[in-house]
């Protein structure tokens, strides 16, 4: 009798572990998914290339403007990948790039402005300066 | 006994909720970051807003405005450059702007319409899809730079990257 009992708790208490486990592993696989799409650097490199071209479009001449790309420097760090680097703007075409890999992300803008080279700020960290000089 | 079957037909049940909630999640967060980000319609409207600066100030017409304007020389006086980045079989085509002036309250034209860039995304203006080109059609009214006379100003912009935006 006694071994019957003992029979029968063991195999609830397997199936509740089990029954655990699979709970907890989906859910990891589901949250490692989500954040594996929300912190993706192809992600960030659109945003930011398309985000300073809208901002170089709407800039008039001699205009300075600061863009926190914070979240974009810490995936480049993550990646291996030189911060200053991150931005190029070569024509009027701008590039983002947060890995070593890949060409990054390019869009242009219609803004025909001379701009000088983005530049990494040592002074105010995980920002970027732009400065948009005159027309071509 | 009875107890036991109950709980097997809750794991299951239990799963089958799992399942239909990951789904959703993972449409939703598809859907969010799947596509690319549309700024089709910020970078029309910049356009259409440096066109009528290039035009006009303080609500009259800059010196010389709009007689000197032209197809020709359009992109040219208002600082505009259509040149695009390399990408797919994209050849410079990823713009159209067409300027109309008319005096005010009529349909008269003052000067013959301005166009520059690829006047083949016009054709898709006013139908509906996600994956064509965008269109916006703004108008503002205008005095003469040394008078009162009133003008209508029509701009429309128009910005394809569809690739880049809608697919």
């Amino acid at each position: 009798m006694r071994c019957l009992i003992n029979k029968k708790g063991s195999s609830l208490l397997t199936e509740n572990v089990i029954f655990i486990v699979l709970n907890v592993v989906f859910f990891v696989i589901l949250i490692i998914f989500l954040f594996s799409r929300a912190g993706d650097a192809a992600q960030y490199e659109e945003k930011y290339a398309k985000q300073i071209a809208l901002l170089i479009d709407a800039a008039k001449p001699e205009t300075m403007f600061d863009l926190n790309m914070q979240d974009a420097v810490d995936i480049a760090i993550k990646e291996g990948y030189d911060p200053k680097q991150i931005v190029k703007i070569q024509d009027n075409v701008v590039t983002v790039k947060l890995r070593g890999e890949g060409k990054g992300y390019s869009y242009s803008f219609f803004n025909n402005v001379k701009t000088n080279e983005p530049y990494f700020m040592q002074n105010k960290p995980g920002f970027y300066r732009f400065v948009v000089e005159g027309y071509k | 006994m009875k107890n036991k079957r109950g709980d097997k037909v809750i794991s299951i049940y239990w799963f089958v909720i799992l399942l239909l909630v990951a789904g959703a999640m993972v449409y939703m967060v598809s859907v969010v970051y799947g596509g690319p980000y549309d700024v089709r319609k910020i970078e029309a409207s910049l356009l259409t807003d440096k066109i009528a600066d290039c035009m006009a100030s303080g609500g009259r017409f800059v010196s010389a405005m709009p007689g000197k304007l032209n197809s020709d020389n359009l992109l040219q006086e208002c600082h505009i450059n259509f040149n695009n980045e390399e990408y797919s079989v994209w050849n410079n085509d990823q713009f159209y702007v067409e300027i109309n002036v008319y005096f005010f309250g009529t349909k008269n034209p003052k000067i013959p319409t301005i166009k520059a860039g690829n006047f083949q995304l016009k054709d898709f203006c006013g139908q509906e899809g996600k994956t064509l080109s965008l269109c916006l059609d703004r108008s503002f009214y205008v005095l003469e730079n040394q008078g009162n006379q009133a003008y209508e100003v029509n701009i429309i912009s128009i910005v394809r990257k569809t690739e880049k935006n809608a697919v």
